[in-house]
């Protein structure tokens, strides 16, 4: 068959108008179905005519996955919001400000005006072999063409690879697991929960998806518990172009800060692994230690223990271990004349 | 942002002045038609299938089950196409096709992307389920994407042909006789030997036998008796012009004739080179392109895959278009060609540089061999005037999509090559940056390139160091320089860089009528691709007629609505050449009025002046109104009228001035004034960087262009080429290029995303320009083009200041991103793999 | 000339012309009938509680009625069928901004978003910004007061950007300007020109407000 790209094949539609309609389409249609949330992923696969789902359903029309609660100090956020929303929300500028700041990091404004929360951090992956309809690990076949002798492989993982080395690329990510955010999953069965670091799966649990959901479910809002509010926080992303690109590496830090010393922390990074990585060894290093230029470079250094560079990749171990001690300990500002 | 045209220049009542120019309303209402705006009853649509492979040859192709389906129309393959044909040049030499271009469309893809065959169909959705029902036999064929590669021994090569292209001197030209066209290029089989590649070391480019050379002066002695000796290799990037516009075209036929609507940077030109590709008599193309989304040099007559919509719907009997996706662009739109280059460089203890060794590879892709390694050598010869010089080069070809011409192509390189140079000998040196190019920089009737016929060619005028000193001055330099570098997790940079490149043409027809409504009616063959020219040359008109511009009107963007023979709209010509020709015909125009005045108002011609909109007698006594002297000339027929056309100019020219007989004062004319050397243009640019040593991620704080351009004939649109073009090369600096999978020869760079052109946060926090204003010498106007010279200093002036932050030794290849500069920062040495191409 | 008129705003004339053919349901409005003749896509089906193909849009204050396929982008309907040529396509993978329009005042990539996604909501595209009498939007007297942009392809995504912008920030500094129209590619890279013309333009809507 030969290859004819940016012209989107046929497709049934479907926009249900709520949850229920949307879960039972799902249902019947299994892996058929394709869920359209922004679409700002979703149109590359199907303009590359890669993906070819006989069935979309279009989460467009469905008000109740859209919009900001706050429930007991905390925020339910629909699945649907987009970024923009997030972005300029009052209660997440001023209590959960590193989720403002991751969404606005990501993409561009039209495409944070119409990108979900959701989508953001349900987005596939984005290697070039992989959405260049390579026949790899992910897409089914038996071979990572990012991990040959003559791979470029500038932007993928230097953890936790195992077959695969794509990376997550989502912004949003870090800063919900910093946060202690937790998804909210419905199918027809009903609903369920599972917190945001653990709603990402890497290649060695299944190679060809990035998160939890399987066919039949619908991520429809995420919780932001109260615990974090009003924290210190740090959110940087590192990107090749200031606008549009995906990050080659992104931080996010929550942190209690008492007495000069760190009573409680979580970080997360992402694009260093298949999964948003949350830090759980450099929290263990830091807390309870002086909030410092010195704890912030043990963090960095325990930040990348076990690294393992690509050939292309190197500049990762740096970044990530500088990006995490600036997490920790923030940024030294420049002071010129 | 701040803009200045130095007090130099002097005062005119229209040219330096802004206005509105007649397109914009158009472009600000979504009303201007772009190729792919263009509708017409009953039209088809075609789309292409690319070559999945990077070299292959088509053994069959089964297109039965796409052409059963219903919607589908037809189906077109390099069979259906015409064959290369011969080009002409003016004076009536045949240059001899190359059998190895680009054809459009080709049985023999040689790089992933290649256009094996279009469909036709009722709409693209159809053309896209047919396209996915055609079944292609494919003969996989030794492939190789790194000109270094296929210089070794054993390697692949890139076409069955060869390697490298060759062009086989031509005799030289008898006593009297005009010199040979220049022979057809020739692809043949060269390899390095393994001496060759072990003889460097350290990233250092190794140097094989060249297929090129010039010289001039005695280099080796220069080299030998300099105080310092840099020996440096840098690589320059692949770039793709990624105009917005993709090079999309409709066509359809009436009566014979081909209507083409088409993507072109230059209107009148087009119509020989679709002529050319269709064997077809010039008469009978008629190409509209009233506004193009871009070109950059990638479409200066449009694109060869224009002719597929063309010979589509001669088949089919309907309008085809044949809408170019982004993903295609990529691969038939062209891109600047990379450059290796390693060079020597002598300097004396002063900074002075006392002669260059130049070798250049340059990666040309599968099609056409690229000039951009010799004009490499060129500009670089002229922007620092090395008193001797050798320069040898190699053009190789890879499977890779084809290269073209890109603003400034190959002075670009020449200046990224020699830039870094000259910026670590000033730091060896302990000289200033600025004050080592004011050292080396032209004055005056510079050479250029090595001799031709005994001597070496030399520049109409040069004033480079007017502005490096008005820069230097405005940008702040020595107090910058005095700035603290290092402040917490934050280094500082500045730097400087200059740039040269061709400026202007000399030839062409200026064409225009004087109705008796007392209007000008301009005919206007240049391309409207946003430079502004198209409307801006002919200010010159209005102000040596003396009219306002009100009362001008212009015509442009339709072959069928007889426009001049014009020069290409590229290489920066266009300025310095169609304002001599708007000079020329508006004094065609001035003679004729005074002729007709003195006709019926008595006295001789010469007692008569032409302004305010009229021709009267100096001193007093009888005038006439334009519109007066148009009806007159109507009455007198001949020369004045058009029925008679002189013999000069070009018989497109004369074509189109045949269509306009009668309907007024005829003024038309083709400029043969004297020029004494080769315009070129200059640029100087500043610029101050931020580093984060923590992330290596940069921020340009400020850029200042200072541009030697002749006269502005209009400030704004200048200041938009100026930035503009620095803009591109900034984007060579902080971010373009393109990515291959050696092993597989597939990009994996193919969208924005990933070749990442400059969006407007890369752009400088602060920017600004400025003009020098001297007019140049050797045309009329003193008008140069400027479209070209701001790439090379923009891209450099970035690179420099970087390494002022960070030091010698962080990156030896351009762009530099975050990755290069953390990693190396981290090593204490270049981390990044020097030579191998597109990481 | 007969060519002229053949190929110079069509848009308007060929809507009337095939809309008598009937080519296209019954009702439909479409300038681009010739997009959708007997093919492959005619046979496309429709399950029960799908979209219907036929639906109401409404762009520039103008309820159009347009047969859409499911798969189609919004901006493939404004161009081809609406006659609506100002709205670009430079990439059609939301990585240029030339095709931007406003979504109920929100400036979208109209590559982007499913045609059948937009229904019920207000569409503004370039063509829909002077007022009916011809007088231009600010913004766009902005671009002539500076003579922004230079091909002018991103120039309709550029002024839709800003004007969906102004609407949240009608003062914004030149970096906030910037930060808030970073969603649109110039190639011609002049960028600091169309900042500078925007600025302008946003100046003229607070004179106007």
């Amino acid at each position: 068959m030969a290859i004819i790209r940016d012209i989107m094949p046929a497709f049934e539609l479907f926009q249900p108008a709520n949850i229920n309609d949307a879960v039972s389409l799902l249902d019947r249609h299994g892996s058929d179905a394709w869920v359209l949330a922004g679409g700002l992923d979703s149109f590359d696969w199907l303009k590359d005519r890669i993906k070819r789902p006989k069935v979309v359903v279009d989460l467009s029309q469905i008000a109740e996955l859209r919009g900001v609660r706050e429930v007991n100090g905390g925020l339910e956020i629909g699945a649907m919001t987009t970024l923009t929303e997030v972005v300029r929300h009052p209660v997440v500028k001023e209590k959960f400000s590193i989720l403002s700041h991751g969404a606005e990091s990501a993409a561009s404004p039209q495409i944070r005006n119409q990108g979900t929360l959701g989508g953001n951090v349900s987005q596939d992956a984005r290697c070039w072999y992989y959405r260049g309809g390579w026949k790899c690990y992910r897409a089914g076949g038996n071979i990572c063409f990012a991990d040959t002798p003559t791979a470029i492989n500038r932007e993928h993982a230097i953890l936790n690879a195992e077959r695969c080395v794509a990376v997550n690329p989502s912004d949003s990510a870090p800063a919900l697991i910093a946060l202690e955010a937790q998804m909210v999953i419905r199918n027809v069965k009903g609903e369920r929960v599972v917190n945001a670091e653990d709603y990402f799966v890497g290649p060695a649990i299944d190679i060809t998806r990035m998160t939890v959901l399987q066919p039949g479910d619908l991520l429809t809002a995420i919780r932001i518990p109260a615990t974090w509010a009003g924290a210190q926080f740090y959110f940087e992303k590192v990107r090749d172009r200031q606008v549009w690109d995906f990050p080659l590496m992104n931080v996010a830090s929550a942190m209690v800060v008492n007495g000069g010393n760190i009573e409680r922390i979580r970080i997360a990074v992402n694009a260093a692994a298949a999964t948003p990585l949350r830090l759980t060894a450099v929290e263990d290093a830091v807390r309870g230690k002086a909030r410092n230029a010195a704890t912030g470079e043990m963090g960095g250094k325990v930040a990348v223990t076990g690294a393992e560079p690509l050939r292309y990749n190197g500049y990762k171990i740096p970044l990530m271990r500088n990006l995490v001690k600036r997490a920790i300990s923030g940024v030294e500002e420049a002071k010129w004349a | 942002m701040p803009a200045k045209i130095s007090p130099n220049q002097p005062a005119y009542r229209l040219l330096g002045k802004n206005y509105e120019t007649p397109d914009l309303v158009a472009k600000v209402t979504g009303k201007a038609k772009y190729a792919e705006d263009y509708r017409a009853e009953g039209m088809l649509f075609a789309r292409l299938l690319l070559s999945p492979m990077p070299h292959a040859r088509v053994r069959s192709i089964d297109a039965s089950a796409a052409l059963a389906m219903p919607g589908v129309k037809a189906i077109l393959t390099v069979d259906d196409l015409p064959a290369p044909a011969d080009a002409m040049t003016d004076l009536g030499q045949v240059i001899p096709a190359n059998k190895l271009a680009e054809r459009g469309l080709t049985n023999e893809p040689v790089y992933q992307g290649d256009p094996i065959l279009a469909v036709c169909a009722v709409d693209e959705y159809t053309c896209a389920e047919a396209i996915e029902k055609i079944r292609i036999d494919y003969e996989r064929l030794p492939h190789v994407v790194d000109p270094l590669v296929t210089l070794r021994p054993g390697s692949p090569n890139a076409r069955v042909e060869g390697n490298v292209w060759l062009r086989p001197v031509a005799a030289p030209p008898k006593p009297g006789q005009p010199p040979p066209p220049p022979s057809a290029p020739q692809v043949q089989e060269l390899k390095w030997t393994d001496a060759d590649f072990a003889a460097s070391k350290d990233g250092q480019l190794p140097m094989g036998k060249a297929t090129d050379k010039w010289e001039y002066g005695d280099w080796e002695a220069g080299l030998k008796n300099a105080d310092l000796v840099l020996d440096e290799t840098f690589v320059s990037p692949n770039t793709s012009h990624q105009c917005l516009e993709t090079r999309t075209a409709m066509a359809y036929w009436q009566n014979g004739k081909v209507y083409l609507h088409c993507s072109t940077q230059s209107t009148s030109q087009t119509v020989p080179a679709v002529a050319r590709w269709l064997h077809m008599d010039a008469s009978d193309v008629i190409v509209i392109s009233e506004y193009t989304g871009g070109g950059f040099g990638s479409k200066i007559t449009s694109s060869i895959q224009c002719i597929i919509p063309a010979v589509l719907s001669k088949k089919v009997g309907a309008p085809v278009m044949m809408r170019i996706s982004r993903e295609e662009e990529h691969f038939i739109g062209k891109a600047r060609p990379s450059i290796h280059g390693r060079m020597k460089v002598g300097f004396t203890k002063d900074g002075r540089i006392t002669a260059v060794d130049m070798f250049v590879l340059c990666e040309s892709g599968p099609y056409d061999p690229q000039g951009d390694a010799n004009q490499a050598g060129r500009q670089l010869s002229l922007m620092y005037q090395p008193p001797a010089m050798r320069w040898q080069g190699i053009s190789v070809l890879t499977n890779t999509p084809p290269r073209v011409s890109q603003s400034q192509p190959g002075g670009f390189q020449g200046i990224v090559l020699m830039e870094p140079i000259l910026s670590k000998a000033a730091r060896k040196l302990g000289i200033d940056h600025v004050a080592i190019h004011r050292i080396n920089a032209p004055e005056g009737k510079a050479s250029l390139g090595p001799a031709a016929g005994g001597k070496r060619p030399y520049v109409t005028s040069a004033f480079i160091k007017e502005a490096l000193d008005i820069g230097k001055a405005s940008f702040h330099w020595d107090e910058r320089k005095a700035r603290a570098k290092r402040s917490g997790t934050k280094a500082r940079g500045i730097g400087v860089a200059t740039s040269c490149f061709v400026g202007g043409s000399v030839g062409f027809d200026g064409l225009f009528v004087i109705k008796p409504d007392g209007k000008v009616y301009v005919q206007s063959g240049i391309g409207n691709l946003g430079t502004e020219s198209v409307s801006d040359c002919h200010r010159v008109t209005a102000e040596v007629l003396g009219i306002p511009w009100e009362k001008v009107e212009v015509t442009w963007g339709h072959t069928g609505r007889n426009l001049p023979w014009t020069c290409p709209s590229g290489g920066s010509q266009t300025i310095h050449a169609m304002t001599r020709a708007a000079f020329v015909a508006a004094h065609d125009a001035k003679d004729k009025l005074q002729q007709i005045a003195a006709k019926d108002l008595g006295g001789r011609a010469e007692d008569y002046e032409v302004g305010g909109e009229r021709v009267y007698r100096k001193g007093g006594g009888g005038s006439m109104s334009l519109a007066q002297a148009a009806k007159r000339a109507i009455e007198l027929g001949g020369i004045y009228d058009g029925h008679e056309i002189p013999k000069g100019v070009n018989k497109f020219t004369a074509a189109s001035a045949q269509n306009l007989t009668g309907q007024g004062l005829l003024a038309i004319a083709r400029d043969t004034m004297p020029r004494d050397g080769l315009t070129h243009s200059y640029v100087a640019g500043f610029a101050e960087v931020e580093v984060d040593l923590e992330t290596g991620r940069y921020d340009i704080l400020d850029y200042l262009a200072v541009a030697d351009v002749g006269t502005v004939i209009h400030p704004r649109a200048l200041g938009g080429q100026i930035l503009g073009r620095s803009m591109l090369g900034i984007g060579h600096a902080v971010g373009q290029k393109w990515v291959y999978d050696q092993h597989y020869g597939l990009p994996l760079a193919k969208r924005f995303h990933h070749n990442k052109p400059p969006t407007i946060m890369e752009a400088p926090t602060k920017m600004a320009w400025e003009a020098v204003g001297l007019p140049d010498p050797e045309t009329p106007i003193g008008a140069r083009g400027i479209g070209e010279p701001p790439v090379g200093a923009g891209c450099m002036a970035i690179l420099n200041a970087l390494s002022d932050a960070l030091g010698d030794d962080v990156f030896r290849r351009a762009p530099v991103l975050a990755d290069t500069i953390l990693a190396s920062l981290e090593a204490g040495r270049p981390m990044e793999e020097g030579l191998t191409a597109h990481i | 000339m007969a060519d002229t008129n053949k190929i110079d705003d069509t848009a308007t004339s060929l809507s009337r012309r095939t809309l008598i053919k009937g080519v296209i349901a019954a009702g439909a409005v479409s300038s681009g009938a010739y997009l959708f003749r007997t093919s492959v896509v005619r046979a496309q089906q429709s399950a029960a509680g799908s979209a219907e193909r036929l639906v109401t849009l409404t762009v520039n204050g103008q309820q159009r009625r347009v047969d859409v396929m499911k798969q189609e982008t919004l901006a493939t309907t404004l161009r081809y069928k609406l006659g609506l040529t100002g709205t670009k396509l430079g990439c059609d993978r939301s990585e240029c901004g030339a095709c931007t329009v406003l979504v109920d005042d929100v400036p979208h990539y109209s590559c982007s978003m499913l045609t059948h996604t937009a229904r019920g909501k207000n569409i503004v595209t370039i063509e829909g910004l002077a007022s009916a009498e011809g007088k231009l939007h600010p913004i766009q007297q902005g671009v002539i007061d500076e003579q922004g942009f230079q091909c002018a392809f991103c120039m309709s995504g550029f002024i839709m950007a800003t004007a969906g912008f102004l609407k949240v920030n009608p003062n914004p500094t030149r970096a906030e300007l910037a930060h808030g129209i970073s969603g649109n590619l110039c190639r011609c890279q002049d960028y600091d020109k169309i900042l500078t013309a925007m600025m302008r333009g946003a100046e003229n809507a607070r004179k106007v407000s």
